[in-house]
């Protein structure tokens, strides 16, 4: 069993389980809103390991055990149903700690696999990424923030470059860049972002230097739109599921 | 240079500065409530994080700072911020202040008491079981469930069990009761984490760096946080020597984790099998150093001095 984990609202990743189905794949879409009403949850964690048995509304059921790979875009856990509840917000972290820990029993190639920092991949901080870049060999733009920024993180993102910079995504997966035609040496520096970041399916935004024919790291993402990566990024994601199923090791 | 940020008359703070004064260790510290008076800017340059920090009337570079110790509440519950408007200037100064500072924590090469990343593992306790089991420990059956009637047969099975918080809230470790089965049907719209009771001793360990300081914790409570509430007695404790390997292993995993300061909450059996429980990434290690005269407060104080 291939999963997709997502939202329903997540339209890349509905392209996406369309085009892995065309493929061949027996993908199962599992929705976050289908994750939390009326399921049926059993997690275990213990001497044997752990493993979750999860029993959604329709029937379906999620056996960790029988997972083969999985294309995994949780952000959060939508609990709009007990919204009215005195103990919403202890429900919302039990849940989300929940899910942290059920992602973690998932096996096989993970795009991208549940960490401390987020459920699909460490959602890091612009000035993190910035420094990770550098430390890929991507070309950086000079980074500043301080305490007298007129900036509020709890609403607004914080950006590399200036809101309105005109950027290109090249989506990364395992040894492969998809998106723009990146020279050889950008093209490397971004697969090595994506492994450093532990992070196997990483958006790196990019914006284009004209006077020195080069591209500098203008963000990234572990949650890009895989529509940029187009049909060869579905081919390497179905290539890599059927490797996987096929005891190769990626 | 070591930066110390926080509040000076927390207990952990406290002795860590004492420590730092003892050993003639020169410090900063940053008096989170004092925050009006400090500015800080981060850069990074060539993959490079440096900047200024001004603090009480004195500015540094931020690459002078080979150490940070850290325990910086939450700035929203500061005293000084509690009637301030949500959008109010001093607010949103307060905000980039410590989100500034807290960034360049996660990138300086200087040691950081601990960084706020890994500190994410315990957000999750069975989450984080699955990276404790990795390193060699082993973890107390636990299911997770919103099915009462798979309670009940877990139960029959292990006979004691107890139930807590599956996330990083704190909550009372309790003795699942014959009254609390009366009302198992509650746990069907929110999955409840339910633990196999382990019988022996609690155990924790402080790790720094590759230090290791454990205490033996005597009670009869469910929870020895709570001894006194849950038994009427206070806990004993009392430092003992682990095994080198059991001492390499406590090591490791906090490495692992990422935390240079870890205190690990183990339970050793009459028949010597070590439980881990819990790793917490943000220790309130002065409970066990004043009550055993364990000298945690110093290795952490060496640490941040490089020693």
């Amino acid at each position: 069993m291939w999963l997709i984990l997502c939202s329903g609202q997540d339209i890349s990743a509905l392209w996406a389980y369309h085009g892995l189905q065309w493929r061949g794949l027996t993908v199962e879409l599992v929705t976050a809103e289908s994750l939390t009403a009326n399921v049926r949850w059993v997690h275990t964690v213990g001497l044997k390991g752990a493993n979750t048995n999860i029993t959604l509304a329709d029937g379906r059921m999620i056996d960790s055990r029988l997972v083969r790979g999985v294309v995994n875009r949780l952000t959060h856990v939508p609990l709009q149903h007990l919204r009215d509840a005195p103990d919403f917000e202890y429900a919302t972290q039990e849940f989300t700690a929940l899910f942290m820990s059920w992602l973690k029993t998932l096996r096989g190639p993970i795009y991208n696999g549940v960490d401390a920092q987020g459920l699909s991949g460490a959602w890091r901080h612009a000035s993190e990424w910035v420094w990770l870049a550098s430390l890929a060999g991507l070309k950086t733009l000079p980074y500043k923030q301080s305490s007298d920024d007129q900036f509020d993180e709890t609403t607004q993102l914080r950006r590399v470059v200036p809101e309105g910079t005109s950027t290109s995504m090249a989506i990364a997966l395992g040894d492969q860049v998809f998106g723009p035609n990146l020279p050889p040496q950008t093209s490397r520096a971004c697969r090595e972002l994506a492994r450093i970041s532990k992070t196997p399916l990483l958006g790196i935004e990019l914006v284009s230097d004209i006077s020195s024919h080069s591209w500098a790291f203008a963000g990234a993402t572990p949650m890009p739109d895989l529509r940029l990566g187009g049909e060869p990024l579905l081919d390497a994601l179905a290539a890599n599921f059927f490797q996987s199923e096929n005891g190769y090791k990626l | 240079m070591i930066l110390l940020c926080g509040i000076p008359s927390e207990t952990p703070m406290a002795l860590v500065r004492q420590a730092l004064d003892q050993s003639g260790t020169r410090y900063a510290l940053l008096h989170q409530r004092k925050f009006s008076s400090m500015r800080i800017s981060m850069e990074i340059l060539g993959g490079q994080p440096g900047g200024k920090l001004q603090l009480n009337g004195d500015s540094y570079s931020l690459g002078d700072f080979t150490g940070v110790f850290s325990r910086l509440m939450d700035y929203r519950y500061l005293p000084e911020l509690k009637d301030t408007p949500e959008d109010s200037p001093q607010r949103n100064f307060c905000r980039n202040l410590f989100d500034t500072l807290t960034r360049w924590a996660e990138i300086t090469p200087a040691r950081v008491v601990n960084r706020v990343a890994p500190m994410g593992s315990n957000f999750s306790k069975p989450f984080q079981a699955q990276i404790i089991a990795r390193f060699g420990f082993e973890v107390p059956e636990t299911l997770i469930t919103n099915d009462p009637e798979l309670v009940r047969e877990f139960r029959a099975r292990h006979g004691r069990v107890i139930y807590k918080s599956i996330s990083g809230v704190r909550s009372i470790v309790q003795t699942l009761t014959d009254d609390d089965m009366d009302r198992l049907e509650n746990i069907r719209w929110c999955p409840t984490q339910f633990q196999a009771f382990v019988d022996g001793t609690n155990v924790r360990v402080h790790t720094v760096g590759q230090k290791v300081f454990a205490t033996a914790i005597s009670t009869e409570a469910t929870d020895y946080r709570y001894a006194y509430r849950q038994s009427g007695d206070h806990a004993e404790l009392r430092p003992v020597e682990l095994s080198d390997e059991l001492a390499e292993m406590c090591v490791n995993l906090a490495a692992g984790l990422g935390l240079a300061f870890a205190g690990i909450d183990l339970k050793i059996t009459p028949d010597n099998h070590v439980y881990c429980f819990e790793v917490n990434p943000s220790p309130a290690f002065s409970y066990y150093e004043s009550n055993t005269g364990q000298p945690i407060s110093s290795a952490v104080a060496e640490y941040l001095a490089g020693h």
